[in-house]
């Protein structure tokens, strides 16, 4: 019996030891501190501008993550093994940090470079990283004004080791269109994968509205691509419908944001002459006003 | 003769004592009745302060039901605004003689429930700051722009025909008041001498102040008409049932005239007897304009018949939910109060004489008035919360309404401000306009002379004439056979 009460005591001590072990490591962490996570992508742009961006989300009070304000976030880039820092930036209240990259970026022995992300010694969020590794490619965008078929052809390059530019097969590429918002996707099914020439082409449609003249805005885009990251390129051509614009976009009606001129009119016309009524009765009580002064020095001089 | 002037005379300062007497003592009635208004109107502040700082979400008002008790106060106040241009505009364009000692308490009660009436849509506002959002991206389309434009327009026409009789009087207030031994006569003194604009009573003053009365009669009546149409455009022209009726325009205007001549009457009883009038205020004033609230009320239940008739003949599918619920639903008992209780009862009362007695008249204006508040609410609420979308997924309290304490505390205040004005206006200014009140002695001595005069002219002309006759029959002549 005195050994079962041993063995208990024993166990709820040894249980007791590690809660308390495991409250002073929770202790031991800087109080207030939020777990955060980084979410980094890489873009290139049609410009040939690179560019870094950190996501970072941090848990709330409910355990959600939500964006994280403010963090400071250093970007590493690799050079032979070792990192050597880029820049810093500061999330927006999206939680996003971005850094344009430089254009020679240092490359390891598999012609990438990698990009590191880090949070440290920050007062609001735990530390943490994160890194991506893609290669630098090329997405060259093709629009052949004379062609009657109109075809849109986009091909996908990278560097080879000689500095020469190979093509990229099975690269998934999106054409879109871009609207004054944002993008629309050109066809239907707008994802087409390179050919052994590294070559994604498609015909493109007769009926798109482009600007006054018909001038449109084709965009090429890999996006998320395992080993290039999002690259995107635009090219212009004359291939829309032209946009007829309306001569009097805001015509007087009673629903448009101008009124109709008889309204204007009627109104003005009716309250205008009653406010005029009311200058005249005031100029009336300035006269009656008036005769207080004349009266006064007729006063005057009669005394 | 000379007794007859002394009387004209004796008459006229009687009737200057007893209209500024209330302007010269401040009563412990007075006193008390002034810090319950302000207790009132403090607890309403407090409500609405409330009411700014959390939101439209403290009263009862929901996404439906978004015009509650604030936009029923506001319209029915913009009703009883018409008061001063029935009593006093009409009246005095029709040169009714008996119009004279009610003239400026109508007109008052134009102005107060028009500057009252006015802050109820900004107090439905959930964020008046945006006030001015109005006017910089007003659109003229609109017709609550419409609304805006006529209502200052309204305000500022109501002000001058307020102040226009009031020069006289307060150079006479002015002349009267000599000893100033205290601040607050000091103030009542400049006050009155600002108010006069130096009035001499000269004969070109008098002719610049008759002109611009007579004009301002002419131009307040259909601005006042016009105010009253465009408020009910406001629900006219949204597409709702109840409200999508072409004969709302006439129909409240009858409705603001209807509540506006009985808040006349009101107002004529209540200063009769707090400051003594009765001289002045006779029942015979009683009579006659309790005639005109008859033929009002009359037109108002004939439109109102045309309100309800027409589609209750119909029934069509929105409009009948609509009449459904107060024919026999949850409004019906409110409904069929106000149009038995306040607007039928009273054309019974007032159609006999003694309905339209100093006592028996005032009873019936407070029912008209109640009912036309209570009329106004059950045009504005029944209505949202029978859209024509059917109201789902929302609470179940948002498909019901009654104001809470919040509305109900505000617009209490509000009431309250409006007795505060007139209690201010009653002791600052006399309540009767003095000089058209002496006017109408003058006339009505002048009338009497004229009858007296002519009477004595006509005994003389028969007496002479009588004489005459005597002597100018020739004796009848025998005849000679």
């Amino acid at each position: 019996m005195n050994s079962i009460i041993k063995g208990i005591s024993l166990a709820i001590a040894i249980t007791g030891l590690f809660c308390g072990i495991a409250t002073a490591q929770d202790q031991s962490q800087a109080p207030g501190k939020s777990e955060a996570a980084i979410e980094l992508s890489y873009y290139k742009k049609a410009d040939m501008s690179k560019t870094a961006v950190a996501v970072i989300k941090a848990k709330n009070n409910d355990g959600k993550f939500v964006p994280a304000k403010n963090a400071l976030v250093n970007f590493y880039v690799i050079h032979d093994s070792e990192q050597q820092l880029l820049k810093s930036a500061n999330t927006d209240n999206k939680g996003q940090a971005v850094i344009v990259l430089q254009k020679d970026l240092p490359l390891d022995e598999g012609l990438s470079f990698t990009i590191v992300a880090k949070i440290e010694n920050d007062n609001l969020y735990e530390d943490v990283e994160e890194q991506m590794h893609y290669k630098d490619a090329n997405l060259i965008l093709n629009l052949n004004p004379h062609d009657t078929a109109r075809l849109v052809t986009a091909q996908v390059t990278k560097i080879g080791k000689d500095g020469k530019e190979i093509p990229v097969e099975g690269a998934e590429v999106k054409f879109y269109v871009q609207r004054l918002f944002g993008i629309m996707p050109a066809v239907e099914d707008n994802t087409i994968s390179t050919d052994e020439k590294g070559e994604a082409s498609f015909a493109f449609p007769k009926n798109i509205p482009g600007d006054t003249t018909g001038v449109i805005t084709v965009v090429a885009r890999m996006e998320d691509n395992e080993q290039f990251g999002n690259v995107e390129n635009k090219a212009t051509e004359s291939w829309g419908t032209a946009l007829a614009v309306d001569k009097d976009p805001f015509p007087r009606a009673l629903w448009e944001p101008n009124a109709p001129l008889p309204l204007i009119i009627t109104i003005s016309t009716l309250f205008g002459g009653v406010w005029f009524i009311y200058f005249f009765i005031f100029y009336q009580l300035r006269k009656i006003s008036k005769e207080k002064q004349l009266s006064t020095v007729k006063e005057r001089n009669h005394q | 003769m000379a007794n007859e002037k002394y009387n004209l005379k004796q008459e006229i300062e009687t009737l200057r004592e007893d209209c500024l007497r209330p302007t010269q003592k401040w009563g412990r009635s007075a006193q008390i009745w002034i810090g319950c208004l302000l207790i009132v109107m403090g607890w309403g502040l407090y409500c609405y302060i409330h009411q700014l700082r959390h939101g439209l979400g403290v009263t009862a008002m929901r996404d439906y039901v978004s015009w509650g008790l604030y936009i029923s106060t506001f319209v029915f106040f913009i009703g009883i605004s018409h008061s001063g241009t029935l009593v006093s505009a009409i009246l005095r364009i029709t040169k009714q003689e008996w119009r004279r000692p009610i003239t400026r308490s109508a007109e008052l009660l134009t102005f107060v429930s028009l500057l009252f009436g006015g802050i109820m849509p900004i107090i439905d506002m959930g964020r008046p700051d945006r006030l001015a959002n109005v006017v910089i991206f007003g659109r003229l389309q609109s017709p609550l722009m419409w609304d805006v434009i006529a209502i200052c327009t309204y305000f500022a026409g109501s002000s001058l025909f307020l102040f226009l009789p009031m020069i006289p009087d307060m150079a006479l207030c002015r002349d009267r008041l000599t000893v100033c031994d205290s601040p607050f006569k000091k103030f009542k003194k400049w006050l009155y001498t600002k108010m006069s604009l130096g009035w001499k009573g000269t004969k070109s003053q008098w002719h610049r102040l008759e002109k611009s009365m007579t004009i301002m009669t002419i131009v307040i009546i259909p601005v006042a008409v016009s105010v009253h149409t465009v408020v009910s455009y406001i629900f006219a022209m949204t597409l709702r049932p109840g409200w999508n009726s072409t004969v709302f325009g006439p129909y409240f205007v009858a409705g603001a005239l209807y509540s506006g001549s009985a808040g006349v009457i009101l107002g004529m009883a209540v200063f009769r007897k707090l400051y003594h009038l009765e001289k002045y205020i006779t029942p015979r004033h009683f009579d006659l304009i309790g005639r005109i609230a008859l033929a009002l009320t009359l037109i108002y239940a004939y439109l109102n018949l045309n309100e309800y008739w027409i589609p209750a003949y119909k029934m069509a599918t929105a409009e009948g939910h609509l009449l459904s619920d107060l024919f026999y639903g949850s409004y019906s008992k409110a409904f069929w109060i106000c149009q038995f209780g306040t607007v039928l009862l009273p054309i019974i009362i007032m159609s006999f004489p003694k309905g339209r007695s100093v006592t028996m008249l005032p009873i019936t204006c407070i029912i008209i008035v109640a009912g036309a508040w209570v009329k106004r609410y059950l045009i504005v609420v029944p209505t949202l919360l029978h859209p024509f979308m059917p109201i789902q997924e929302v609470p179940g309290k948002w498909s019901s309404y009654f104001p809470n304490y919040v509305e109900f505390s505000v617009t209490a205040a509000c009431l309250a401000g409006i007795f505060f004005v007139i209690t201010l206006f009653s002791k600052l200014f006399p309540m009767m306009a003095v000089w058209e009140v002496e006017e109408g002695i003058q006339i009505e001595h002048d009338k009497q002379t004229a009858i007296e005069l002519r009477t004595k002219r006509e005994a003389v002309e028969v007496k002479i004439i009588g004489e005459q006759v005597k002597t100018d029959i020739e004796p009848i002549k025998q005849p000679t056979y």
